[in-house]
């Protein structure tokens, strides 16, 4: 009786563990993103006053979605994580992305937005907790059925010289297929093994994101309606993320 | 059983087992879950019904009670049946619908008899699916100003939903039962055998009036053009048209999705049946009369570089006028 509660125990676990081996011998590990949000060298938050080249702003709402991420080996060898998709924010650090064989890698790719199948799909088949289900604020285009890929809103000092103080609303909502980009970084010595922290440590600099973007004139984008902004922004997005 | 009326008897069977509440332990299988089909006018093909969403009449009930449920807006003010009336074929009577807070929004309703068939929605074509239309009035701040999130909390401490929807989707409220539930119900909505489908599929040559068949004639005519785009069964071929309404358009109509300059004016071709119910016409609720269509069409219409090569000056004649707008409403629900 005891012997039988054990197994099923033993087989229930098996399931859960992090490190397993697959069917051709090799094992496999949970690896894990950090991510830390900034805005220059300062964490993102809702609460402090920012400055981009001295101009004052304040966020109240940054979330970005991550995917179609491929970790690379030190031999070039890719391994590509299926269906992983992260909805980032100040929030959070820390994602499991999936099981990779242990070795060593050096490098990560990963799609800044989503592939046009998932962005296109229907949010509502998701469970509620997952990155793609429906969120609060909504981070979805309804009337167009797409995900917006990076959020951010807040409000700026728009005054001439800089001097005044946070209280003109921005926003940059970034969607569509094509604004979607790839990053890409290389030059890592990230050891997967059995016990291991295996994690890929990045961080994201929103000052980075708005390199070029005069906070005082170029205020709000939903993307269609002004896609010259919106691609800006997106063209910062794979300089905009680094090791960590 | 025959499938066309079964979901009327079965709907019948439901209300009179409710009545006596006893049937349930003889019936192994409860009829309020058994799988209907629609009740079609003639003529009319099956509509496509995704495998995830068949219709039950639990379903279309529980489609029905929420699709007339303000719970849905915000401020608990506005429902989908504020601007989709059954007296009106589903739209509202409006030139552009009238929201929450009193907003004044940016189109003319559309009819959603048949909506089972549309490929896409909107005037824009934006959205693929019943199911995923459902998110767009609850999040446009101009008509129920909500969240789907917020909207599946309420529903769940609601005293009667939950039970509701367990019934219908064996689940709790959640964005997913909850727009399954409304599509649901647009697919139990058909517009009704006309006059024009008993001349067409029944071969009655009574039903239709002299100047009715004129205007028919005309219709499918080369003279008039309007068949190649008014194709088909719901008179639409549902492609996306300018057909010359402004030389430039407030609303960029197709370009709004695709940011395709060659798309701008261009809406998708509106069905033709009910239009005795569904004034004002087009996409901005601009033509108020079936008169000021055709004498548009008759016109030739605006100049725009995207306008159809079938929208041209027409002459037509007084008569022919009268002829073709009696054969419109000849499409309509008697
Ligand atoms: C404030 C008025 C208003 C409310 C509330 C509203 N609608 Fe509509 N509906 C419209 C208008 C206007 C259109 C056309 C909009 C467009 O094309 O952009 C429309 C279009 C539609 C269509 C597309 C039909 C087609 O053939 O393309 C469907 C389906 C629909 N509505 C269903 C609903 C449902 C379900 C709800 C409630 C969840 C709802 N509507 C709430 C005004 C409203
Ligand atoms: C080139 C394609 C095309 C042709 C030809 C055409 N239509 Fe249309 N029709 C449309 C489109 C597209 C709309 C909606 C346009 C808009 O709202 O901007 C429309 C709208 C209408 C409406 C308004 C329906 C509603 O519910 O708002 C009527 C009625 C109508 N057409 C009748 C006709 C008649 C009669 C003819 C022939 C004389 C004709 N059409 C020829 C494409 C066409």
């Amino acid at each position: 009786m005891k012997l039988r509660y054990f197994a099923f125990f033993l087989i229930l676990s098996a399931g859960f563990a992090s490190c397993k081996k697959d069917d051709h011998g090799e094992t496999t590990e949970m690896v894990k993103l950090h991510l830390h949000t900034m805005v220059g060298n300062q964490a993102a938050n809702y609460t402090s006053t920012f400055s981009n080249n001295g101009r004052s702003f304040t966020l109240s709402n940054l979330r970005y979605y991550l995917s179609n991420f491929v970790l690379i080996q030190d031999d070039g060898t890719e391994v590509p994580i299926a269906g992983k998709v992260i909805l980032a924010s100040p929030d959070e650090h820390e994602w499991e992305l999936g099981l990779v064989p242990s070795g060593h890698y050096s490098g990560i790719r990963f799609l800044v937005g989503l592939d046009s199948v998932t962005n296109h799909g229907d949010p509502t088949v998701y469970p509620s907790g997952h990155p793609l289900a429906p969120q609060t604020p909504s981070i979805h285009w309804s009337w167009n059925t797409g995900y917006i890929f990076m959020m951010v809103e807040g409000k700026v000092d728009t005054t001439l010289a800089a001097n005044g103080s946070a209280n003109a609303n921005f926003f940059y909502h970034i969607g569509l297929d094509q604004m979607a980009r790839s990053v890409s970084l290389s030059g890592a010595d990230v050891h997967v093994e059995a016990g291991g922290e295996n994690s890929f440590h990045l961080a994201f600099d929103l000052l980075k994101a708005l390199q070029g973007v005069d906070m005082r004139t170029e205020i709000k984008t939903h993307s269609m309606d002004n896609m010259m902004l919106a691609e800006k922004i997106a063209n910062n997005w794979p300089q905009s993320f680094t090791w960590e | 059983m025959n499938h066309l009326t079964g979901f009327r008897q079965i709907a019948a069977t439901v209300i009179v087992s409710a009545l006596f509440g006893c049937t349930w332990e003889e019936t192994p299988i409860d009829p309020g879950q058994q799988v209907v089909m629609p009740d079609l006018p003639l003529g009319f093909p099956m509509p496509p019904i995704p495998a995830d969403n068949e219709l039950t009449p639990y379903r279309i009930e529980l489609g029905r009670r929420l699709f007339h449920d303000p719970i849905l807006s915000r401020d608990s003010t506005v429902a989908c049946a504020s601007c989709h009336h059954a007296d009106k074929k589903m739209t509202d009577g409006l030139a552009k619908s009238i929201g929450i807070y009193g907003q004044t929004g940016i189109r003319n309703s559309i009819s959603l008899l048949n909506a089972a068939y549309q490929p896409y929605l909107f005037w824009d074509g934006g959205v693929p699916t019943l199911e995923l239309q459902v998110l767009a009035p609850i999040h446009d701040p101009r008509e129920m100003d909500f969240d789907i999130n917020l909207v599946v909390e309420r529903l769940r401490r609601h005293p009667q939903y939950p039970a509701l929807f367990r019934q219908a989707y064996d689940a709790d409220p959640s964005p997913y039962t909850l727009t399954r539930a409304i599509a649901c119900f647009e697919r139990s909505l058909y517009s009704q055998t006309t006059r024009y489908d008993r001349y067409v599929y029944a071969n009655d040559t009574s039903a239709l009036t002299a100047s009715e068949k004129r205007g028919m004639n005309l219709f499918f005519s080369e003279r008039a053009e309007c068949f190649h785009c008014h194709s088909g069964f719901l008179f639409t071929d549902f492609s996306f048209r300018n057909n010359g309404l402004y030389e430039k358009y407030a609303d960029s109509g197709r370009a709004r999705i695709t940011l395709n300059p060659a798309d701008v004016g261009k809406f998708k071709v509106p069905s033709l049946r009910n239009l005795a119910y569904t004034a004002p016409y087009m996409h901005d609720g601009s033509l108020a009369t079936l008169q000021e269509v055709v004498e548009h069409y008759n016109s030739g219409g605006k100049n725009h570089p995207n306008k159809s090569v079938f929208v041209l000056k027409l002459n037509l004649t007084e008569q022919e006028k009268q002829d073709l707008i009696n054969f419109l409403l000849s499409l309509s629900d008697p």
